[in-house]
């Protein structure tokens, strides 16, 4: 393939300002009208710990690179510095419209919908303000640690996302002089303090900071309170490992973690009512620099709306259209798992479908007494995992268990150390990771002995074994006992173990050595079949695109005419509408009920058309850096499952947006399309599949018990 | 339970490597699992004699985790086989003992010849691809670590074979030490290989056309096998692999692990061993080979299949360890026709005392070579034809026999010639253990007398009967000739057969 024409950065999108775009579609979904008010408190959630994890991540590596004196420049020709600031004003944009969604409203249609939120203390009513006043005494007062500063006692470390509350004071009969003063809103509490009915339905809700601040003379007797406000501080926190010097990767995680709350502070948010002089004394003491400071105009950390969303009472207010996880055809309640994938290859849907199979097929592992072996890869496992639970009763039963546990999942190291050490003790072989490499694929294998020799079971999926998300992401997951597939796995966990790559791969692809150029291939493929006069097409769903050779090549496939259609939730750093290619490629996202999170690649191949999954994004980091694994799904019935799955998602008119050529995202426009909602779809036909099933499963032919005990 | 699991461990000398393969009759040998871990052992052993500790503890580790590994497939029964890293090591005994005891895996040390002809056994196992290639003029090739191994076929037996001390892992210590960069190896190489190959030419090309080279290693496999597309192995032609060649020799050591998709570590010895074939293949002018891409635990599993019977091999080892021998005597001028007489009737003697002697097959097998060489020294000198004989014999190659056998076979051509030496060999040679110490007296006895029969040379025994009668071996001859130096000769000889058999033998002229 010669040069192509599309290497030049103005081709190409930034990928922090296309992540705020992803942003803003979430918040979007929390100003639709048409989701269930409670939803849209879920969603403004979200995009507020969205928001926190981008700053803690990418704007603190930015500020590193910055720091650093890098300035190399990114995909788009931006350097750090040009993209912090660039950034600068796109977020504090995102954390107005943030608020205005709150204030303007969410709170008014809470109001309306029985539940009032007193936004300061002062709006009380005298008996609520004795209500708040004792539940301070009892639960809150307790557990308060206020610190003051002076002379003698220096500035005290303020935790990274904790709220606190600052306070200028001044000393009862002395002089002028002002002391700063602070208190960290406890995190042990309940941020929203209900108050008690006095008359009618109408339930009120008041946020802990503004108790203890309404209370907050009497944490300093001998001050007087000369102003108080709220602050939130946000520290670097990207985690970066020396692998190659740490000679235990566990010791090290341990350590950084304990590290991690005290970086360089980048974002600081306060009340925008802050008095001027306290708010210098918080800016000078954590030397950060004016366009850092976001003032608020309300509560800090939306993240507390979840919360909300929890509380008891308002269930008419939340969406109830989507029907909970199915069944599986193919896989009924108590069945043989192992006797079923010999049937049929099965392919898995969550979380139209349940996961239940797939913990299932861990727990039938463990107590076969065929089954010689399981082996999996473990990225984030919910807390008190079924899974976990299975492989230790496994190893318990005489299994030879392997499991790699990925440590370096982002945020959730130090939940994975306690189980991982509980599996070591079960007697499972663990794995700690990889040095160098994140591991990220989804892969289980179950060896088991049978009469015609050795067969092995694999699982291989798109998402994480985690039972509590596989009811919220959407992801696809394939059984199966093909032999080619089998080896593959087993030359999968051989190379984990760190003995060397098999001489070659049946079926799997594998990052980081293989699977970039295979993606490349398929993608050149399809335009060689454009140019030379046949039809190409590629639809692609993902999470992220952001890898430069993955998006050129792209490009150079649109441009000799191959139909790209993309689905990509997040990130997208490729323009549309590019000269040469029109268009040949359009880029959708979908961003609804349920949090996409699955990746499908269809390839034309000039009519032997080729499906595949993988855990993989097109992010250099996925494709560099990561254990990744992409696999075929050959069967043409699972390939037609899985294009009407793509279909679905391109015809969807109601939690689409498009790309458009000017680089923002709009919604479809409807007219002469009608709504369809895809996730909404994906739901009824699992339940129709499923009813179909129980159905046949309930026919009136009686079965003869054939065995008697 | 019909299938069988088998783990075959293959101790190289820069990989440790383990098959598990399921074996039954109905289905063959079917490969399940392929571990391997990169360890170079060879480069110490070759520089040194001795594996460092810290080499041994890795080698111990190792074996314990496929120790596990067996564990987990329930494996029946493997077998652990050391190559030239282990064999050239001073303290192997001493090795294998500490290697045995830490990890419960016991090794056994392969010659050069039995490591070759196992993984000779998994090419022709390959029956697809392996009958049809050997039709026309071929040559196996086999890289390892310390040295390479050049099979030459004459129609569909194998004929010759010759070790060289051109390995890879031994070229790159050689190149080492010259302190050569990359740019200088293929010069460098080609100086080393060809000098030796020249002589190789002289001796058993001459003017043998070898057409295809048939690839046993671990490197040009792999990249000739990804073109393959079955389990036949790949097929290159000269043109490709120049190629590769010229790539490897411009780009660097990133570029072409992307490139060639192998990792950094391997493409050095890629590079040497791309040399080492393209010198060769010029200098036998073959145009093509093929990469069957079998490794030793292939050989180690075909071995023990058939040991245990479970599968039978498509190819007759047995007519390669015939014509090889036949082509070893052919270089020292031995007399064929001499050989054929004395084969015939050694052969018919044994077939005769089959109910005395107990021997099986595989021994009537080391007769017959025996008769074949009987002579080979006397190239060398007329008169001390016997210890020459022994020397030739050990120190050439027979593919297909192992070293004990190979040491039977010597012992019987020399003792042939020479009186017997009761305690000689008990003493020097500790390598003969009393059941081949027996052998060897008793195919002696036999090939004696044969030997006897045909004093005059002159063929004067060709139609013999044999008979078993109570004490007395009855050997009827059918011929007009005069006997008599035949019978005076006979009863000298007839001794130390009554002495090892206590049965005489009795010569009776048929006349007709």
């Amino acid at each position: 393939m010669g040069k192509s024409n599309y290497e030049d950065a103005e081709n190409y999108r930034n990928r922090e300002l296309s992540w705020i775009l992803f942003d803003k579609r979430v918040l979007s979904e929390a100003r639709n009208k048409d989701n269930p008010l409670f939803e849209r408190l879920k969603f403004l959630s979200i995009t507020s710990s969205n928001l926190d994890e981008f700053f803690m991540v990418r704007v603190a590596s930015l500020k590193d690179m910055v720091n650093a004196g890098y300035d190399k420049p990114d995909i788009a020709g931006m350097t750090p510095k040009q993209q912090l600031t660039a950034l600068n004003k796109e977020t504090h944009e995102l954390v107005d419209l943030q608020y205005s969604t709150y204030n303007r409203s969410l709170l008014p249609q809470l109001h309306l919908n029985g539940l009032t939120v007193i936004e300061s203390h002062e709006k009380l009513t005298a008996w609520e303000a004795a209500y708040v006043d004792k539940y301070y005494e009892e639960n809150v007062y307790p557990v308060l640690t206020p610190m003051a500063v002076d002379s003698s006692r220096p500035f005290p470390l303020i935790r990274n996302k904790s709220l606190n509350i600052g306070a200028l004071v001044r000393k009862k009969n002395g002089d002028e002089f002002l002391e700063f003063a602070t208190v960290q809103v406890p995190s042990v509490l309940s941020r929203i303090v209900q108050i008690p009915a006095e008359k009618g339905q109408e339930k009120k809700i008041i946020l802990l900071e503004e108790v203890i601040e309404r209370n907050i003379h009497k944490l300093f007797l001998n001050y007087d309170i000369v102003c108080s406000a709220p602050f939130r501080i946000m520290r670097n926190a990207d985690l970066t490992i020396e692998e190659d010097e740490a000679e235990d990767l566990l010791k090290e995680i341990e350590k950084q973690l304990k590290k991690r709350q005290w970086g360089q502070a980048i974002r600081l948010e306060v009340e925008d009512t802050i008095d001027k002089r306290l708010l210098r004394i918080i800016e000078e003491e954590l030397r950060i620099t004016q366009e850092d400071i976001y003032r608020i105009d309300g509560p800090l950390d939306l993240t507390f709306l979840m919360k909300m969303y929890a509380l008891p009472g308002f269930e008419h207010l939340k969406e109830n259209s989507y029907a909970p996880p199915q069944m599986v055809p193919e896989l009924p309640l108590e069945c043989d798992i192992f006797e079923r994938i010999r049937q049929q290859d099965i392919l898995l849907f969550h979380p139209y479908e349940t996961f239940t199979p797939v913990v299932e097929f861990i727990r039938q592992a463990a107590r076969d007494k065929d089954v010689l072996a399981i082996k999996q890869t473990l990225y984030r496992v919910s807390g008190n995992s079924p899974i976990i639970a299975a492989l230790a009763q496994a190893a318990e039963n005489g299994k030879q268990v392997s499991v790699l546990v990925e440590l370096k999942a982002r945020f959730d190291e130090e939940n994975n150390i306690v189980w991982a050490k509980m599996l070591e003790k079960a007697g499972c072989h663990v794995i700690y990771g990889l040095v160098g490499l994140k591991t990220h694929s989804k892969i289980t294998l179950v060896v088991r002995r049978e009469d015609d020799g050795i067969r092995r079971y694999v699982h291989l999926g798109t998402g994480n074994y985690n039972d509590a998300t596989a009811k919220l992401y959407t992801d696809i997951g394939l059984l199966t006992c093909s032999p080619s597939i089998g080896e593959d796995a087993t030359a999968v966990f051989n190379m984990l173990s760190g003995y060397s790559e098999p001489l070659g791969w049946n079926k799997l692809s594998l990052a980081p050595l293989w699977l970039k150029d295979r993606f490349l291939f398929l993608i050149n493929r399809e335009r060689e079949n454009a140019l030379a006069g046949r039809r190409g097409h590629i639809i692609a769903k993902i999470n992220s695109l952001c890898d430069k050779d993955i998006i050129k090549a792209l490009y150079d496939a649109g441009a000799a005419g191959v139909k790209i259609e993309l689905i990509i939730r997040g990130i997208c750093c490729l323009k549309t509408g590019l000269p040469g290619i029109g268009d040949h490629i359009t880029v959708r996202s979908i961003v609804g009920n349920f949090l996409e999170h699955s990746r499908i690649f269809y390839f034309e191949n000039d009519g032997k058309s080729e499906v595949y999954c993988a855990s993989a994004d097109w992010m250099p980091r996925n494709l560099e850096r990561r254990v990744e694994i992409m696999f075929p799904i050959d069967k043409p019935e699972l390939q037609k499952k899985l294009i009407t799955i793509l279909h679905m998602q391109l015809k969807d008119t109601v939690k689409a947006h498009v790309l458009t050529d000017k680089g923002v995202y709009e919604k479809i426009d409807k007219r002469g399309k009608g709504s369809f909602n895809s996730q909404l779809e994906f739901c009824n036909v699992a339940v129709k599949a499923a009813k179909m099933q129980e159905q046949l499963g309930n026919s009136r032919v009686f079965i003869p018990e054939m065995h008697h005990e | 339970m019909a299938v069988k699991t088998f783990a075959a461990i293959d101790v190289g000398s820069y990989e440790l490597a383990m098959k598990i393969f399921e074996v039954s009759k109905a289905k063959g040998m079917r490969e399940i699992d392929h571990i391997r871990h990169s360890i170079d052992m060879g480069s110490e052993t070759y520089s040194t004699g001795k594996l460092s500790s810290e080499r041994v503890d890795e080698l111990c580790r190792i074996l314990r985790e496929f120790s596990d590994i067996m564990r987990t497939y329930q494996v029946s029964g493997y077998k652990a086989y050391g190559t030239s890293a282990i064999r050239e090591t001073k303290n192997k005994v001493i090795l294998l003992d500490q290697v045995e005891q830490r990890t419960g895996i016991h090794i056994d040390i392969l010659s050069n010849s039995e490591q070759r002809f196992l993984d000779y056994k998994s090419i022709a196992l390959k029956e697809e691809g392996f009958q049809k290639i050997i039709e026309n003029g071929t040559a196996i090739l086999d890289i390892g670590g310390g040295s390479i191994q050049i099979s030459l076929f004459d129609n569909d037996a194998l004929v010759s074979t010759q070790n060289m001390r051109l390995g890879v892992l031994r070229l790159q210590e050689h190149l080492h030490h010259l302190d050569a960069s990359i740019r200088q190896y293929d010069t460098l190489i080609k100086e080393m290989v060809e000098s030796q190959l020249s002589v190789y030419k002289k001796l058993y090309l001459k003017d043998r056309q070898i057409k295809s080279i048939i690839v046993v290693d671990d490197y040009i496999s792999e990249l000739v096998m990804r073109q393959g597309k079955d389990s036949i192995g790949g097929i290159a032609d000269r043109k490709t692999l120049e190629y590769y060649t010229e790539v490897c020799r411009t780009k660097n050591i990133s570029e072409l692990s992307k490139l060639l998709n192998m990792p950094e570590e391997k493409i050095s010895l890629l590079y040497i061993s791309m040399i080492l074939l393209h010198c060769i293949m010029k200098n036998v002018e073959a145009d093509r080979i093929w990469a069957p891409g079998v490794t030793l635990c292939d050989g180690i599993a075909y071995e023990y299949a058939e040991k245990n019977k479970i599968i039978t091999l498509p190819h007759d080892f047995e007519k390669d360890i015939i014509a090889c021998a036949k082509s070893i005597s052919k270089r020292y001028q031995g007399s064929r026709k001499r050989s054929e007489t004395l084969e015939q009737i050694a052969l018919a003697i044994f077939d005769g005392m089959k109910r005395i002697h107990g021997l099986g097959r595989r021994e009537r097998l080391l007769l017959q070579i025996a008769t074949i060489l009987h002579d080979c020294g006397k190239y060398i000198s007329m008169v001390n034809l016997g210890e020459c004989s022994y020397s030739i014999i050990m120190a050439t190659e027979i593919i297909g026999l192992s070293h004990i056998e190979r040491e039977i076979v010597a012992n019987v051509v020399k003792y042939n010639h020479l009186e017997f030496d009761y305690e000689a060999d008990e003493n020097k040679n500790q390598m003969i253990d009393k059941v081949s110490y027996l052998k060897i007296a008793k195919l002696i006895a036999i090939l004696k007398l044969a030997n006897g029969l045909d004093r005059s040379h002159k063929q004067k025994f060709k139609n013999t009967k044999i008979s078993l009668k109570e004490e007395e071996l009855i050997i009827t001859v059918d011929t007009a000739e005069d006997i008599t130096l035949e019978k005076g000769l006979f009863d000298e000889r007839a001794v130390f057969f009554e002495e090892v058999y206590k049965i005489r033998p009795v010569i009776r002229k048929k006349r007709s």
